[in-house]
């Protein structure tokens, strides 16, 4: 572990979960002060602390999305800027996802945190912002370049002082966003976050010293690394590879293939998404830093304890690779605002690669799609929109059904309560808010339940937009399982159906009542093999059906 | 004669107070029937409970009867369309990488989850009258063949109009008499549905379990012919009788951890203390709650196996550091305490009962700090070579000598401890240097001296039995009852008017209900506005005296409020960004006529000359003392170990103690 060797082993232990519950702490507190749902209920925002070189060395576990590569955008910027060239109160803003961010609608935050006159480190925070210009209020479905989906915000080192409490930078923002009560609140939200990340990292150069700190951000780098390749090295080493797909660009009907190899040497790992299809004209396309944070997310979910810092020393044994020019590694400008879709994919395709190498460890594919749903109102008051994103059930695993409606596991976003909703949108009601019976993949384990909820709509002139995935194309089940159930939208108006694809936008008018469906998860192993107590269960519970139930149940709890 | 018992998991403790007569007791908990050990307690101290004229009760009872599953078996009805709530939750994972993910289990299943046709809106108004046909012809008749003993109804935004709620209870009662109904609006009376429909349910769920024990005591008692008042501990710091609490129990859970504090704090303002970080340190975790002037903060929730619960507690945060917590090295070679915990079986390698897994309480027998003799007043004998020898691998591993590897556990017990300290202080914008530390628990006074250094503390009060200071907290609890109430207002110059009306109305209920009870006396009433900026979702409270509330302005509540943000969040907001109030919640509190003595029982070790202790691996020589013979006007210098019958106080070089005249110990830097 190199120099952390001369390191006290209490002081290393000590300051390490330091750092991580000051990451924590930001975490906590940039969510607790948002003022977005998207930010303060689906807790899309995450926030970390660097080293003076840009490393991540702790971060809070918000979203396992945006874990993991911060360092690549915030590299963009310190390049651009020297960090010897930074004075107190200056900081750093990005969301271009060609300079290694993720989608516009992530905009991180970087400021760096001086001790003795030196940068010793930066505190960052991200954050989803619920509306970020662009040609429709939340989302744009119809983008067919970055331009379409919001504003641009290219590395940028700023000033508190001059361009943030009222200066130009600040009035930009606020002029070009559709909600600036809520947007610019939360911007507030991640400095102050970044605030305390800063003051908890000089309150431990005071008590520690801070080449005692230096020493311990390396070595907790180090320990990541050492456990990492510790899970690595349990694995039989060979080449095993996985697919999955897209269900479709929103233009036509071709399902998009998303490939995965996997290759374990030794204590390392190399995944390649070679044979993943070509870049779209629509927002499907993943930028490559949330390439990189699929294939991270999943190799540390299945393979090792949960307790281990995500940090830039976990990535150290890990390679990944996607062809430029595919959906997972796009060439500028294509638009890229619903990534999350082919990351789960990509995600997907990794679990499928491991099961081969792993059996005991893997789950079956879950519905695992990021369901992003926006109904918005232009009133006498300006626009009011709401936006939340929905999962689905989970793959079951191997001794265990997965958990019903719950966030996708690249994801982890809460749902509103429905009284809050009740207060804060005139123009909708939420009139139902149920589990979906029959929608899970039946198997020795089922699947998670997928879920529906019933929208009113209230008065004339909402628009619904909305993107999802697996509406074609089930979650399918792992060693005899059973695939889960597809999702769906429709709209019922004046006694007809209105079906919606899984990429859409209408408008719609008072008294129309949208459906919104959510896929189950897929089943581990043959459903022969469920224990009969267990189907009892689910029928009484009306989890499963009767109708439902024939090809999975023992035809005599079926008649009784 | 005041009596005050404690059921804990292992042990059951008794105070008992009479004049300047104080008994201290602990015998073994009998968790089948846990007031058996209670009824022990009382035959140990040789206590006739026809002199008891106050006897305060606090138990797990209610907190088992959910971790265990031993409620009622309870029926859920909300309004149709949202049957599935308890089950949602909120959609996330506690553990972001968890590929087998379990959500946390409500104490009922799908099958016992039922809908009605309603629906109302979040200002009160009836978007969908109430079908009272369907609930007589169809959920009625279910009720009835389900067999349950409890229902629990949730309607959606029952908190800005009851009535919905109040028809069902009525329609079912009428119908059914032997099922007891809870509606939410009784229980808590605040937005978000799930956290109001788990709150109701668990209520509804523990309520018969602690109805019927709370009548097999008073039974018991009545037998032997007590007249006194009865009454049982609350989860907010409270007690009440216990008439009061058989008809809702919610407020029980976690009454053990309150207990404490209480007990500690109202000592503690003996000698005239009143802003303290307690900290409760036991066998497998460490309580810590900020005290300020005088009163504990308050959270507005906490949760059980996992399930919200919506009511107003003291807001103690836990940790898994306890005496036996496990020392161990993880696979990336970190050295990490906790939070397993060998618990009371095996339990740390000296107990000499199977255990070969170092703790800390090994730690401290190792260091020295913990004698082999004078363990548990000298009732248990600990075994030292054990305890040397479940450290080695530890010791090896990191290249240590097995002193210093324990001198290691040690102080990273403290760091985790100093983190929890750092929760309810720093990260909620308070200097835990203008705070005292005050150390409880078997194992709270062993650490004070180093968690205090490491937070820049310069001042440690330890209560007497240290020990048994919960069950002394039963008997310094004053008559409490506290309430919840969503009420949205903006605030402006309408926002005073509506804090005075719902106060007004609080204040007439709880004086009515009081009274009701018996409990005469001046009351004291509490007001605090959960306070955020139009747009958040997480409230800040705002403490209101209510005597400023006939000249209270709005802008009074936004200045303040903006200060608590500030402290919180390190900005009080942009100019002229609007605040709400989003609700409010009581409290009245019955003072107590006079809070009993109480004063250190005498130790039967002989704990005097010289111990060795091991620190920095060298060692010191530490003057043993007896608690009890600690006198004011005499201060003991450390190195010294001040042994008591429930716990020690190690005083390290540098610090100085003294017993002052109300009989705390005062522990001070020199």
């Amino acid at each position: 572990m190199g120099d952390s060797k001369a390191l006290d082993p209490v002081d290393y232990a000590i300051i390490s979960q330091s750092l991580i519950a000051a990451a924590r702490e930001m975490g906590a507190k940039l969510i607790r002060s948002a003022y977005s749902t998207v930010l303060r209920e689906a807790r899309d925002g995450s926030a970390a602390l660097l080293d003076a070189d840009g490393n991540t060395i702790a971060q809070a576990e918000l979203i396992p999305m945006q874990l993991g590569t911060i360092g690549h955008v915030f590299r963009s910027c310190i390049e651009l800027y020297p960090k010897e060239t930074l004075v107190e109160g200056d900081f750093f803003v990005i969301n271009d996802p060609y300079s290694g961010g993720q989608h516009l609608q992530d905009v991180f935050f970087f400021h760096p945190i001086f001790f003795e006159g030196r940068v010793i480190g930066f505190s960052a925070s991200v954050a989803h912002h619920l509306d970020l210009s662009g040609g429709d209020p939340g989302l744009n479905i119809a983008a067919s370049d970055v331009y379409a989906e919001g504003i641009v915000i290219p590395p940028l080192k700023l000033n508190m002082e001059r361009d943030w409490n009222g200066g130009a930078f600040q009035r930009l923002m606020r002029a070009n966003v559709r909600v600036p009560h809520q947007t610019m609140g939360d911007f507030d939200a991640q400095i102050a976050a970044n605030a305390i990340g800063r003051t908890r990292v000089i309150e431990l150069c005071e008590r520690y010293g801070v080449e005692k700190l230096v020493a311990v951000m390396a070595a907790l780098m180090d320990y990541s690394e050492v456990r990492m390749r510790a899970a690595l090295r349990a694995i039989p080493d060979g080449v095993y590879v996985g697919e999955d797909a897209v269900d479709d660009d929103g233009l036509s009907d071709a399902p998009l293939p998303v490939c995965a190899s996997v290759t374990i040497k030794g204590d390392s790992a190399i995944v390649d998404f070679t044979g993943t299809a070509p870049q779209v004209t629509r927002n499907l396309n993943a930028p490559f830093a949330a390439t990189i944070s699929s294939a991270l997310s999943c190799l540390k979910a299945a393979l090792t304890s949960p307790d281990i810092p995500f940090n830039a020393g976990a990535f150290r044994p890990i390679t990944v690779t996607a062809p430029k020019g595919s959906m997972l590694n796009p060439i500028h400008p294509a638009p890229v605002r619903a990534r999350m879709e082919v990351c789960f994919r990509a995600w997907n395709a990794i679990m499928k690669a491991l099961a081969q190498a792993v059996p005991d460890k893997v789950i079956a594919c879950g519905f695992d799609t990021t369901t992003s749903f926006v109904l918005s109102h232009l009133g006498p008051s300006g626009w009011s929109v709401y936006l939340e994103i929905f999962g689905g059930g989970f793959g079951a695993g191997h001794d265990n059904d997965g958990c019903d409606a719950v966030d996708g596991p690249l994801s982890n976003c809460s749902n509103t309560p429905i009284e809050s909703l009740d207060q804060d949108f005139p123009f909708f009601r939420v009139i139902e808010y149920a589990l979906r019976p029959d929608s899970c993949g039946a198997g020795r384990h089922r699947g998670g339940l997928g879920f529906v909820r019933r929208f009113e709509t209230l008065t004339d002139n909402v628009r619904i937009a909305l993107y999802s995935d697996r509406f074609r194309r089930p979650a399918e089940g792992l060693f005899g399982g059973e695939a889960g159930a597809v999702g769906f939208c429709e709209v019922l108006r004046d006694g007809k159906v209105i079906p919606l694809k899984s990429k859409d936008a209408m408008q719609l008018r008072k008294g129309d009542i949208v459906t919104l469906a959510l896929g189950g998860g897929g089943g581990f192993g043959p459903a022969s093999e469920r224990s009969p107590d267990e189907i009892a269960d689910d029928i009484a519970d009306g989890v499963i059906t009767r109708d439902h139930a024939p090809h999975r149940a023992p035809a005599a709890l079926i008649d009784a | 004669m005041r009596v005050g018992i404690e059921v804990g998991g292992t042990f059951t403790d008794l105070v008992a107070v009479d004049g300047s007569r104080v008994e201290v007791v602990k015998v073994p908990s009998t968790p089948a029937s846990p007031d058996v050990g209670a009824f022990n307690s009382l035959t140990a101290a040789g206590i006739e409970p026809a002199l008891v004229t106050d006897l305060v009760h606090g138990s797990t009872v209610a907190t088992n009867a959910i971790l265990e599953r031993k409620g009622a078996r309870v029926a859920f009805v909300t309004t149709r369309g949202f049957r599935d709530i308890l089950f949602f939750q909120r959609h996330d994972r506690r553990n972001i990488y968890d590929l087998h993910y379990k959500k946390p289990m409500p104490p009922l299943r799908r099958r016992d989850c039922f809908e009605v046709a309603e629906r109302v809106s979040s200002n009160g108004d009836v978007v969908l009258p109430l079908d009272t046909a369907e609930i007589e012809r169809d959920l009625i008749p279910l009720l009835a063949e389900g067999g349950y003993g409890a229902v629990a109804v949730c309607l959606l935004s029952a908190y800005a109009t009851p009535a919905h709620e109040a028809q069902v209870k009525a329609l079912i009662g009428a119908a059914l008499p032997k099922i007891r109904v809870t509606c939410s609006h009784e229980v808590a009376r605040e937005f978000r549905e799930f956290e109001r429909a788990t709150t109701t349910v668990l209520s509804a769920y523990v309520q018969p379990v602690i109805d019927g024990y709370l009548s097999r005591f008073e039974t018991t008692l009545a037998a032997a012919r007590f007249t006194g008042s009865f009454s049982v501990m609350q989860s907010n710091g409270g007690r009440l009788p216990a008439v009061a609490m058989r008809k809702n129990s919610i407020t029980a859970l976690f009454s053990g951890p309150a207990a404490g504090v209480v007990g500690a704090v109202r000592q503690a303002e003996r000698s005239g203390r009143k802003d303290l970080i307690t900290f409760d340190m036991g066998g497998t975790s460490t309580d810590v709650c900020l005290v300020v002037d005088g009163t504990p903060s308050v959270s507005p929730e906490t949760e059980v196996d996992g399930l919200p619960i919506r009511t107003p507690v003291l807001d103690i945060v836990t940790v898994g550091a306890g005496g036996g917590s496990i020392v161990w090295i993880d696979d990336g070679g970190m050295l990490r305490v906790g939070p397993r915990s060998t618990g009371a079986t095996p339990g740390p390698a000296c107990y000499d009962r199977g255990g070969t897994v170092p703790t800390v309480t090994d730690a401290h027998v190792v260091r020295g700090t913990i004698r082999a003799d004078a363990f548990l007043g000298g009732t248990m004998r600990l075994d030292v070579d054990k305890a040397h020898r479940a450290f080695e691998e530890v010791a090896t591993k990191l290249g240590l000598s097995v002193r210093e590897a324990a001198a290691a556990a040690i102080r990273l017990a403290v760091a985790n401890i100093v983190r929890a300290v750092q929760l309810v202080s720093t990260e909620r914008g308070r200097n835990p240097r203008d705070y005292a530390l005050l150390p409880f628990g078997g194992a709270g006074p062993l650490l004070a001296a180093e968690i205090a250094d490491e937070l820049g503390v310069r001042e440690i009060i330890v209560p007497p039995n240290p020990g048994v200071i919960s069950a002394f907290g039963l008997l310094a609890a004053d008559f409490v009852r506290v309430a919840g109430v969503t009420r949205r207002v903006v605030l402006s110059d309408d926002a005073p008017p509506v804090l005075r009306e719902e106060f007004a109305r609080f204040r007439e209920a709880a004086e009515r209900e009081f009274r009701g009870l018996g409990l005469d006396g001046a009351l004291i009433f509490e007001l605090t506005a959960e306070m955020r900026f139009i747009g958040q979702a997480f409230e800040i409270p705002v403490d209101i005296d209510p005597g400023r509330l006939p000249t209270l302005s709005a802008a009074d509540l936004a200045e303040e409020f903006s200060a608590a943000h500030r402290r919180i969040y390190f900005h009080g907001g942009e100019p002229g960004r609007k605040v709400e109030i989003v609700g409010l919640r009581f409290g009245v509190r019955r003072p107590l006529d006079k809070l009993p003595e109480f004063r250190e029982r005498a130790s039967r070790v002989v704990n005097s000359g010289e111990t060795t202790v091991w620190t920095g691996g060298s060692a010191l020589s530490a003057r043993l003392v007896d608690a009890a013979t600690l006198v004011p006007g005499k201060a003991t210098c450390g190195p010294a170990m001040v042994e008591g019958y429930s716990s020690t106080l190690w005083v390290p070089p540098g610090w100085q103690v003294e017993r002052d005249n109300p009989g705390n110990l005062i522990m001070r830097k020199v």
